[in-house]
C-alpha cells in the first residue's frame, strides 16, 4: 500500500468512525437537561405544525384506493411517469457529472477563474420564474430570439421546439440543468478544496500526478459528496415544476408532464386536490427509498466529505 | 436558588406560549360585524378601486367591517382550493372566473347555498347568468344557486384593423358566417406578407388550439360546437350527448376546420403549445392579425397608448353560425360565493345583497372600465355609458355578453366538464390530426370515447 492510499485510508478510519452513543439525551442532566427542552421545544412545535401535520394531513388526503384507480384509469398517467424517470435521470446525473468536472476548472487559482465562478453563478441567483418564462419566449419557435438569430445569421428557419415532445423534455431538462448547475458546482467545489493538501503531497511523494492523483486521491474522497448531493438532487428533481410548467407548460398535448405539474393540474385546474396529492404520492416508491438511502449515507459520512 | 428561578422562568414561559396557542381561536373568530373577503386582484388597477370603493360603501352603510385580501387570480383559484380542501375558510370569496371551483364543491356540498341572495334580484338577471350561478349538489340532491352572480364575461374578436387595411382589406366586408368570417384573415395575411420583411412571419390568425392552456382552448372549442349547430354536447341536465349525430358531425366539422387554418399555414406553429398569456403577448406584439380570447383585457392593457387603443384596435362581436342565423355567446359569470364552514354567513350574505343591487353593481363595473359586462339587461338599456360611443369597444362588448344572445357554460351542468377541459380533450383531437395524422373521425371518436368515461363517473341518480 502506497504512502498516499494508507493517509486515506487512516483519514477515513478517523474522520469516518462514528461517536460512542450516550443515549438519547447525550448525557446531558438536571438544570442543563430543562434548558435544552425549553430551547428544543419550538423547534419540535415548528417541526410538528410544519413539517409532520402537513405530511399527515397529505398522506389522509391521498389515502382512499379510489383515487389511484382513477389515476392509474388516466391515460396521461403512464407518460407522466416515463417522463418525470427521464427528467430526473438525465436531468440529475448529466449535471451533476458536468459540475464535477466543473470544479476541475473552477479549482484552478487563477484570477479570472474567479471572476468567471461569479458569472457562472448567476443564473443560480436569478429568480427561477422570469428565467423560465424567458427561456420559453426564447424557444419560441416563429419569433424567438434562437430562431430569430439563426434566420438572421444563417438565413434557416428553425423548428418549432416545443410542438415536439422530446425537444421540449429536452428544453425542460436543459433548463433546470441551466438553473441548478452552479449550485451543485459551488457545494462539489467546496468539497474538493477542502480534500487536505498533504494527500496530494503525499501522492507527489509516490509519484501519483495528474490523472492517477485523481483518480486515487480526488476520486475516493469525493465519492462520498458527490453520491450524497445526487440522492439530494434527486429528491428535488421528483417534485420540480417549475421547469416544466413555465418552459414547456407539459405540452404539446401533454406529453411532457411530470408528476409534479400533474400533480399540480388535477389539484387546482380540475380541482380535486386529492387526485394531485395522490399523483405525488404515487412517487413514493421512489422518493421513499432515496431518502432512507440519503438519510444513511449522510449518517455514515459524519465529517467526511 | 438559580434552578428554582429556571424552572419558574420556564414554566411560565411554556405557560405564556400555551396561553397564547389557546387565546388564537378567540382572536381568529372575528367580531359578528365583521367578515374575511378575498377577492381577485383586477386586471386593471381601476377594477381594484371600484371594489375598494364598493367596500367602503357597504362599511359606512351597513356598520359591518370587511376585511378584504385581493390576490392575482391564480393565487386565489389555489387559495381558495387549499381552504376548502383544508376547511380553514374565509367568509366569501370573491372571483372573476370561479368554473374550477365551483362545480366540485357545490357537487361535495362544500359550498353554502345562496339562493336567497339570489332571489332578490332574480327577476333583474339574464337566465345565462342564474345558469351560471346555479350547481347540482350531489348530497341534497337538487341543483341550487351557489354564486352570487354579479359580472359576466364574453369572448369578442380582437383585431388589429390597422393591419386589416394595411393588406388591401375592409372590415365592413368581414362575411357573415362563422367559417366564411375566419377565412377573411387567410388573404389579409397573404397580402401582408407581400408588403416586404417586416411582415414575413405575420399571420392572419390567432387561433387558440392550443393543448397547454385549457381555459382558452375550450373555450374556442365550444364556440365552433355552437356555430356548427353542436352547442347541446352538454345539456342543463348534465347529460353529455355525443351520440346525437348533429353533435358529431358539428365536432367533425369544427375540428377540420381548426386543424385546416393551422396546417394552412394561417395560424402561428407554436399555437399548439401557447401558454395562456402567449396569445396576449403575439396579439399585442401584432405578430397576428386577429385573436378571439375573452374579455376586454387585451384591448385594455393597451390603454395608455392612445394610437392603439383608439385608431388601430377594433374588436368585433360573433358572426352568425354557419347556418346563418345567430349565434349564441357563451359566457362566464364571477361574483362572490360562500364556502360551508364560514363563520359570518350573515355578514357575506348581506354584503352580497348589497353588491347585486343594479346600482351598486352597475357602479362597480364602470368603475373597472366595462372589462365585464352586467348580468342585468336593464342596467344596460337605462346607463348610457354601456352603449354610448365614448370607447371605441363597450358597446359593441355589451351587445354580445348582455344584450345578444347568450347561453351558459357547460362546466356548471356538470362538474365532468371540468374534467374534460382539464385534459383538453378537443384540442388534443385537433393535435392527433395535426401532428400524429389521424383523420377527423378517428381524432373525433378517440376525444368522444374520453369524455364519456369521465362523464360516466358523474351520477346526478
Amino acid at each position: 500500500m502506497s504512502t498516499t492510499q494508507q493517509a486515506v485510508a487512516i483519514g477515513r478510519g478517523l474522520i469516518g468512525r462514528r461517536p460512542v452513543r450516550r443515549g438519547w439525551f447525550g448525557g446531558v442532566h438536571g438544570a442543563d437537561y430543562v434548558w435544552a427542552i425549553a430551547f428544543a421545544l419550538p423547534y419540535a412545535a415548528i417541526f410538528l405544525a410544519f413539517v409532520v401535520y402537513p405530511i399527515c394531513f397529505g398522506i389522509w388526503m391521498g389515502s382512499s384506493l379510489a383515487l389511484y384507480q382513477e389515476l392509474f384509469s388516466d391515460p396521461r398517467y403512464l407518460m407522466t411517469v416515463a417522463n418525470t424517470l427521464i427528467y430526473v435521470g438525465i436531468g440529475v446525473n448529466l449535471k451533476l457529472f458536468v459540475a464535477f468536472l466543473l470544479t476541475g476548472f473552477f479549482i484552478r487559482k487563477s484570477w479570472w477563474t474567479k471572476a468567471l465562478l461569479v458569472v457562472f453563478i448567476l443564473p443560480w441567483a436569478t429568480p427561477a420564474l422570469p428565467a423560465y418564462i424567458s427561456i420559453h419566449w426564447f424557444l419560441s419557435g416563429t419569433w424567438g430570439l434562437l430562431n430569430s438569430a439563426l434566420y438572421d445569421m444563417f438565413n434557416i428557419d428553425g423548428p418549432i421546439y416545443l410542438n415536439d415532445r422530446w425537444m421540449g423534455l429536452s428544453a425542460n431538462i436543459g433548463a433546470y440543468i441551466w438553473k441548478t448547475l452552479p449550485f451543485w458546482t459551488v457545494i462539489l467545489l467546496a468539497g474538493r478544496m477542502s480534500v487536505p493538501q498533504e494527500l496530494y503531497e503525499a501522492a507527489a511523494v509516490d509519484g501519483a500526478t495528474g490523472l492517477r492523483r485523481f483518480k486515487h486521491v480526488t476520486l475516493p474522497l469525493m465519492a462520498n459528496l458527490y453520491l450524497v448531493c445526487t440522492l439530494l438532487d434527486m429528491v428535488f428533481a421528483l417534485g420540480d415544476f417549475n421547469s416544466t410548467f413555465f418552459v414547456s407548460g407539459g405540452g404539446p398535448a401533454m406529453s411532457t408532464e411530470v408528476l409534479a405539474t400533474l400533480g399540480i393540474r388535477y389539484a387546482f385546474t380540475l380541482g380535486v386536490p386529492n387526485l394531485g396529492v395522490a399523483t405525488v404520492m404515487s412517487a413514493l416508491p421512489v422518493l421513499l427509498p432515496l431518502v432512507i438511502l440519503l438519510m444513511r449515507k449522510l449518517r455514515m459520512s459524519e465529517g467526511q466529505l | 436558588m438559580s434552578i428554582v428561578s429556571r424552572r419558574l422562568l420556564l414554566t411560565g414561559s411554556l405557560g405564556a406560549v400555551a396561553a397564547g396557542t389557546l387565546s388564537r381561536p378567540y382572536i381568529a373568530n372575528a367580531a359578528a360585524g365583521t367578515a374575511t373577503v378575498w377577492a381577485t386582484q383586477g386586471f386593471v388597477p381601476a377594477e381594484d378601486e371600484a371594489f375598494r370603493k364598493t367596500v367602503a360603501d357597504y362599511e359606512k352603510l351597513s356598520g359591518n367591517k370587511i376585511e378584504l385580501s385581493s390576490m392575482p387570480f391564480m393565487a386565489l383559484n389555489q387559495k381558495s382550493i387549499s381552504a376548502l380542501t383544508s376547511g380553514d375558510v374565509p367568509d366569501l370569496i370573491f372571483h372573476d372566473a370561479p368554473t374550477t371551483i365551483l362545480p366540485q364543491n357545490a357537487w361535495n356540498d362544500k359550498l353554502v347555498d345562496v339562493s336567497d341572495v339570489v332571489e332578490t334580484q332574480k327577476s333583474k338577471m339574464t337566465e345565462s347568468s342564474l345558469l351560471n350561478s346555479s350547481f347540482y349538489n350531489s348530497v341534497t340532491k337538487q341543483r341550487s344557486y351557489y354564486l352570487c352572480c354579479v359580472k359576466q364575461g364574453a369572448t369578442p374578436f380582437h383585431i388589429w384593423g390597422d393591419l386589416v387595411e394595411k393588406a388591401g382589406f375592409k372590415l365592413s366586408d368581414v362575411p357573415k358566417t362563422w367559417d366564411k368570417y375566419w377565412e377573411f384573415f387567410k388573404p389579409v395575411q397573404t397580402e401582408l406578407r407581400k408588403l416586404g420583411s417586416q411582415y414575413r412571419k405575420i399571420y392572419g390568425i390567432g387561433l387558440q388550439i392550443t393543448t397547454v392552456g385549457p381555459n382558452d382552448s375550450t373555450n374556442l372549442f365550444n364556440h365552433f360546437m355552437i356555430a356548427n349547430g353542436g352547442k347541446d354536447i352538454v345539456t342543463s341536465d348534465g347529460k353529455l350527448h355525443t351520440a346525437d349525430p348533429a353533435v358529431r358531425a358539428a365536432a367533425e366539422h369544427s375540428v377540420n376546420f381548426m386543424t385546416g387554418l393551422y396546417k394552412d399555414g394561417f395560424v402561428p406553429p407554436e399555437a399548439l403549445s401557447w401558454n395562456d398569456a402567449d396569445d396576449n403577448n403575439g396579439y399585442h406584439e401584432k405578430l397576428f392579425v386577429m385573436d378571439f380570447d375573452g374579455t376586454l383585457s387585451t384591448e385594455l392593457a393597451s390603454i395608455k397608448n392612445e394610437q392603439a387603443y383608439w385608431h388601430e384596435m377594433v374588436v368585433m362581436g360573433l358572426p352568425n353560425g354557419n347556418d346563418g342565423k345567430p349565434m349564441p355567446m357563451q359566457t362566464g359569470a364571477g361574483g362572490g360565493f360562500i364556502p360551508k364552514g364560514a363563520k359570518n354567513v350573515a355578514v357575506a350574505k348581506d354584503f352580497m345583497k348589497y353588491f347585486m343591487q343594479p346600482d351598486v353593481l352597475n357602479e362597480n363595473l364602470k368603475g373597472g372600465l366595462g372589462r365585464w359586462v352586467p348580468p342585468m339587461v336593464q342596467i344596460v338599456k337605462d346607463d348610457p355609458f354601456w352603449l354610448s360611443s365614448n370607447d371605441p369597444f363597450r358597446k359593441v362588448y355589451v351587445e354580445e355578453g348582455t344584450l345578444g344572445p347568450t347561453i351558459a357554460n357547460y362546466y356548471g351542468y356538470n362538474p365532468a366538464y371540468g374534467q374534460v377541459a382539464a385534459e383538453q380533450l378537443w384540442t388534443q383531437a385537433c393535435a392527433e390530426v395535426i401532428k400524429n395524422g389521424a383523420t377527423v373521425q378517428a381524432a373525433v371518436d378517440k376525444a368522444f370515447k374520453r369524455a364519456e368515461e369521465i362523464f360516466a363517473k358523474v351520477s346526478f341518480s
